[in-house]
């Protein structure tokens, strides 16, 4: 992960911030969803400094399809960002139209969050609702983007035409502990479309994926449920350690004690997106 | 998209095995994962995947805890 910018970069980025904290001081109030990754936790930063705590809420939208382990780090991040947050339950699952699992998957799943944050927002007069969305994440498929137009919500790390890279860079230099996260969607981007998403399918990968970690995967990684079989998908600087043959034995272990019958590695290692490439979504 | 084919390039790239195909996905078993762990092998067997049509190629770990891959 190269998130080192030259002294130029880093000025244009700076400059960038400047603007944000403009924008972020020209609400009267500003609810922000809030994940705990890398882009939330740097605009929650920045948000709680440049309004206070009174002017600023993160609001973290918790269901099956998010890892336990990404509340309590949205939590701890919060914590140490100085955010007040709140934690409210989505109900995606209860939507047939996400459970079936189309290729808008996300659609169905931010209608539902930003519906649920948007009542919160009412009754709770905040004028403004933001997301973390940032520059780059505009060029990739996210139908989830066409829910938040509908609800109104800004991406000011969008607008303001902050980078991946730049945010991690600036996150760095604030001290965010999240600046070198790896980036993790929810657990239903690791179901192939119309493979029905199921609280049970969700718990086998994240069960998996928090088992690969705990032997010491600290990366990109991906378990994809292929139904019986489990793809799993590690950091290119990664893959080649795991296939020696202990750590190979390893891994296999640990994800079928998740509840897969068989185990594969994925040889071209973690790729963003790589099931809306086997499925002809994206271009591979 | 032909297992055959598949197993045939591999093979020319020292990777012996079987090849199941799932969709785009190709997913191979061999008796040997050895060759595999040369990066520039696993390049090259990817891309042959991906010109015989598949998106990814993943390896198949075995299902004996002990021993998932004969030849270790």
């Amino acid at each position: 992960m190269d998130d080192t910018l030259d002294p130029r970069e880093l000025a244009v980025a700076r400059e960038k911030e400047a603007r944000l904290v403009e924008w972020l001081r020209e609400q009267p109030s500003v609810l922000l969803g809030f994940s705990g990754g890398v882009d939330s936790a740097y605009l929650g930063c920045v948000g709680a400094e440049a309004l206070g705590p009174s002017r600023m809420l993160a609001v973290i939208g918790r269901s099956p399809s998010y890892p336990a382990e990404q509340w309590e780090t949205a939590r701890r991040v919060a914590e140490g960002v100085g955010l007040r947050v709140l934690e409210v339950d989505t109900h995606e699952m209860d939507d047939p139209s996400y459970v079936a699992n189309p290729s808008n998957r996300c659609y169905f799943c931010k209608s539902e969050l930003w519906t649920v944050l948007g009542r919160v927002a009412r009754e709770r007069g905040i004028a403004t609702i933001v997301d973390g969305t940032n520059a780059d994440d505009r060029g990739d498929w996210r139908p989830g983007a066409a829910a938040g137009r509908e609800h109104e919500v800004r991406s000011p790390l969008a607008e303001l035409g902050l980078t991946k890279r730049e945010i991690r860079a600036l996150s760095r230099a604030r001290g965010i502990p999240t600046w070198a996260q790896p980036s993790s969607p929810c657990l239903s981007s690791r179901l192939p479309y119309g493979t029905a998403v199921t609280a049970e399918r969700l718990r086998a990968v994240e069960l998996a994926e928090r088992a690969v970690r705990a032997l010491g995967v600290r990366g990109d990684l991906r378990v994809r449920h292929h139904g019986d079989l489990a793809r799993v998908e590690l950091s290119r600087e990664e893959l080649g350690a795991w296939l020696e043959p202990g750590p190979l034995r390893a891994l296999a272990a640990a994800v079928r004690a998740a509840g897969f019958d068989r185990v594969a590695v994925d040889l071209r290692g973690f790729r963003s997106g790589s099931l809306n490439v086997l499925h002809g979504v994206t271009a591979a | 998209m032909s297992a055959e084919a598949l197993e045939a390039a591999l093979e020319a790239l020292g990777v012996h095995g079987r090849v199941e195909v799932r969709g785009k996905l190709a997913i191979v078993t061999v008796r040997d994962a050895a060759a595999l762990r040369d990066p520039a092998v696993r390049e090259r067997a990817v891309a042959a995947a991906q010109s015989h049509g598949f998106t990814n190629l993943a390896l198949e770990l075995g299902h004996d805890g002990d021993a998932p891959l004969s030849g270790d």
